[in-house]
């Protein structure tokens, strides 16, 4: 439970809010690569942590992301002209290159220097695994390059795409750190009882922090002779999810997946989905399916990146489904995985959760550190100090799942494989 | 007129407001017994007083009206399993029962006992009349089920349903005891009429010739009503009672009384900008017949929101030729033309601007009666509420009697007792 100052302190992200200082000390997914296909093409409107903001590429391949509204009339850039190395405001004719500098005023007289006054907000960006990556805090304060280790695999091995959330982006992470849920919402087989999240359906919840965040592990009991079942997850400041791959029989080659869970604002947020190889081996279609391009077949990329099964419809819930064959009766595809079950639960816990009316239980371990982690981080932004995860620490980090002996705790049984990444050698570009 | 004070203290209904408190006496329909017929069928979301709740029922047939939020997270349980007499949360399995208690917590560790600690909100819940009804109050203060007409009936006798009406309950309870409007919202323009602006002026005020309303206090709310002249020396008398907190049996029908087909209306708040407008009609001697009964319970409607297909957005598909030929409006359906100039006055009406009139005195005492009841409660007084599920046998009356008949006499034919 929090109090209702303290989720305040959590949710909110808009500009000079605990919260939203501290996200602006980190690299952020600000919009997918392709969106921005072409130099000189059409530009795209962006809202980060409240910010509305205007993303274009440039004549010289470049790219800008600049407050929406231009500093002259507030007319906004969204219908300027993206042309020779600026984007021109139509409404009087001003432009803005990629840094925000005014390069062109013809509104004025010529012997007017208006224009070496006037800038428009502007904030870095780097191209980089598919994203547009963009830093919106104190430039000196700037971390290196958000170098996780699925954006530096070569192009065959990972896979990137998003998908809008209605709800605040805190709920999005809580369910993202919340394995135990997996015995129950994801449970698309309910006559099987020999899955492991069936057999052992309270899992032990250990949280291990670190410099970057947190690992922690989900321990299923399964038998003294089998062992333990262990998912180990990542958490990395301030939003993202490491996580195994679900699907057991590519252990051979094993895939880690992930999530970012990014503010739009305090009602809104993009749900990140990616995954990788750590192998040899491509990722096949199957293993891209909820993390590509393929998605786009239900969510609706000319609706906001909105999936067409959401709240309007009850996210397509079929009751005889969900009697007979699903724990949710909500849709499971290659093209939606988990995520909409996921989507919709924590939509319906309304667009901010109320947190002073829950109930936590032992398996809201994560839940738990992970909000008192934020909140710790705040303050020590609001001190002046540096948060956790900004350093390169997470570079290596992966997630991983095994069967282990009851003997091995999985910190002491994975370790090589969450932070060293000694046993397989991914292909970097 | 009301004071700007007055109007949002009857017009708001949450939890620890002066009316929502009152109305928290009375047991509120919910939702339609058909939504849920069936044991273990889906659950439905129901909001009312501003409460966003969840119904359902269990194996055994019971009803649970409980919290849509489940404790643990805040998920809804609107997705919930529906099975082995509880409801349980798809996201980590806990499990309520009709009463609230959690009966189940699989993610937690077998001997954790945090599921004996854990409560959902659950009020009591009655299958009546058709009507699935919820009691928000306290305890101490529950009423017995009001016995209305179409609940004292077999099944086959009686009509209901629900409806979203996007406005204040309070707007929607005043159309309903305002009969004066009859003649100009719902009326048909005689085509012989149409084009003489002077016998069409005659028309409308002959339709109902008597402005003045008498309205007296009864023990279920009041009775209001007014009589016209007739022939051979007698009236032609209209009564309608108003139940409390929000019920009305409209007059109409000719015949023995005791046979005719009656209807009425309740306007249960929804929030604040929206209510339900729940429809019923019934007939004690008879089975109804296909299509019998108020035209509302036949409008069609968006199933999901239980909003009617003519609404707001589209004017409700007002035809302005229509209008100028045939009818009233040019909005086709009664119902739809309650509803639309309801909502046509805002979500809340702003009542420190309107200019009241004498066939508005229903209003007047209704609104009394809501502020006597806020103001008990704020004095720390129990409000009156009708007690006796006895007091809600009534009907209304539309007949012709002698002119010897007092109103007093009258209205007494408005209860039908405990027969």
């Amino acid at each position: 439970m929090l109090n209702a100052q303290d989720n305040q302190h959590v949710t909110q992200t808009g500009p000079g809010t605990p919260m939203g200082e501290l996200m602006r000390r980190y690299w952020i997914p600000a919009l997918l690569s392709w969106e921005l296909a072409e130099p000189d093409g059409t530009p795209v409107r962006v809202k980060l942590l409240g910010e509305e903001l205007i993303a274009f590429k440039d004549t010289d391949g470049r790219i800008g992301l600049i407050d929406n509204y231009c500093p002259h009339r507030r007319a906004s850039l969204f219908f300027g002209r993206n042309e020779e190395c600026g984007l021109r405001c139509v409404y009087h004719g001003w432009k803005f290159d990629v840094d925000g500098n005014c390069v062109d005023m013809p509104s004025e007289p010529a012997e007017s220097n208006f224009k070496d006054k006037v800038k428009v907000l502007a904030y870095p960006c780097m191209d980089m695994g598919g994203v547009v990556w963009t830093y919106m805090g104190p430039l000196e304060h700037q971390p290196p390059p958000p170098l996780f280790e699925w954006t530096q695999v070569v192009e065959t091995h990972r896979a990137v795409n998003k998908v809008l959330q209605e709800s605040n982006w805190l709920q999005g992470l809580e369910g993202g750190v919340d394995s135990v849920h997996a015995s129950y919402l994801h449970n698309n087989d309910i006559a099987n009882t020999t899955r492991y999240e069936s057999r052992s359906a309270a899992p032990s919840i250990e949280v291990e922090p670190t410099d970057y965040g947190y690992a922690y592990g989900s321990v299923r009991h399964l038998s003294k002779e089998e062992g333990n079942f262990v998912r180990a997850y990542q958490f990395i400041m301030p939003f993202t999810q490491l996580r195994p791959d679900d699907r057991r029989e590519s252990s051979a080659s094993p895939k880690v997946a992930g999530h970012m869970w990014v503010p739009i604002d305090d009602e809104h947020h993009f749900v990140w989905n990616f995954v990788y190889s750590l192998g040899d081996e491509p990722l096949t279609e199957a293993d891209k399916a909820k993390h590509s391009d393929l998605a786009y077949e239900v969510i609706d990329i000319n609706n906001g990146f909105r999936c067409i099964w959401n709240a309007d419809n009850d996210y397509g819930i079929d009751r005889e489904v969900q009697r007979t064959q699903t724990f949710t009766g909500i849709l499971a595809d290659a093209r939606v995985g988990a995520n909409l079950q996921d989507r919709g639960i924590q939509e319906s816990m309304g667009t901010i959760v109320d947190r002073t009316r829950e109930h936590l239980a032992t398996t809201d371990r994560a839940i738990i550190a992970t909000r008192r982690m934020l909140q710790e981080a705040a303050n020590i932004v609001g001190d002046g100090g540096t948060p956790r995860g900004t350093g390169p620490s997470y570079y290596k980090v992966r997630s991983i799942q095994r069967v282990l002996p009851v003997d091995v705790p999985w910190q002491e049984g994975m370790k090589g494989l969450l932070f060293e990444g000694a046993e397989y050698s991914p292909i970097m570009q | 007129m009301l004071s700007a004070q007055d109007n949002e203290m009857i017009t708001r209904t949450g939890p620890g407001t002066p009316m929502g408190e009152y109305l928290r006496r009375f047991w509120m329909p919910a939702l339609l017994s058909e939504e849920i017929a069936e044991p273990d069928s889906p659950p439905v979301r129901v909001k009312i007083l501003n409460e966003e709740l969840i119904a359902f029922r269990d194996t055994n047939g019971d009803v649970g009206i409980i919290d849509n939020f489940c404790p643990h997270r805040r998920a809804s349980l609107f997705f919930g399993r529906n099975e082995e007499c509880g409801l349980r949360c798809v996201y980590h399995g806990w499990k309520f029962n009709t009463k609230g208690d959690c009966v189940d917590m699989p993610s937690e560790p077998a001997e954790s006992n945090f599921k004996d600690k854990v409560k959902i909100k659950a009020y009591p819940a009655e299958d009546w009349g058709g009507y699935i009804w919820a009691y928000m109050g306290p305890a101490e203060s529950m009423p017995e089920l009001p016995e209305v007409g179409w609940a004292m009936v077999p099944e086959s006798h009686r009509k209901v349903s629900r409806r979203l009406q996007e406005n204040n309950f309070v707007q929607g309870i005043e159309g309903g005891i305002d009969s004066s409007h009859i003649s100009f919202l719902h009326f048909g323009l005689p085509p012989v009429l149409r084009d003489d602006p002077a016998k069409k002026a005659q028309t409308l005020s002959n339709a109902d010739s008597a402005p003045h309303f008498i309205v007296k206090t009864t023990d279920y709310g009041f009775v209001y009503g007014a009589n016209r002249e007739a022939e051979n020396n007698s009236y032609y008398w209209r009564l309608t009672p108003f139940m409390l907190p929000f019920f009305t049996v409209i007059p109409g029908g000719s015949g023995n009384p005791d046979e005719r087909t009656y209807s009425g209306h309740g306007w249960v708040p929804a929030d604040d900008e929206s209510c339900w407008m729940f429809t019923y009609s019934w007939n004690t001697s008879r089975p109804l017949n296909e299509g019998e009964g108020h035209g509302a319970s036949f409008l069609e409607k968006e199933p999901r929101t239980m909003r009617a297909v003519m609404n707001k957005d589209n004017d409700y598909g007002i035809d302005r030729e229509v209008q100028r030929t045939k009818t009233f409006t040019g909005i086709e359906s009664i119902s739809v033309q309650d509803s639309g100039i309801q909502e046509s006055m805002g979500a809340i009406c702003d009542r420190t601007k309107e200019h009241l009139g004498t066939s508005d005195s229903a209003v007047i005492a209704m609104r009394r009666m809501y502020l006597q009841g806020c103001r008990d409660l704020l004095e720390g007084k129990e409000p009156f509420v009708p007690m006796k599920g006895s007091a809600y046998r009534v009907r209304s009356v539309a007949d012709v009697m002698d002119k010897k008949v007092t109103f007093e006499e009258t209205a007494e034919k408005v209860a039908v007792g405990a027969a």
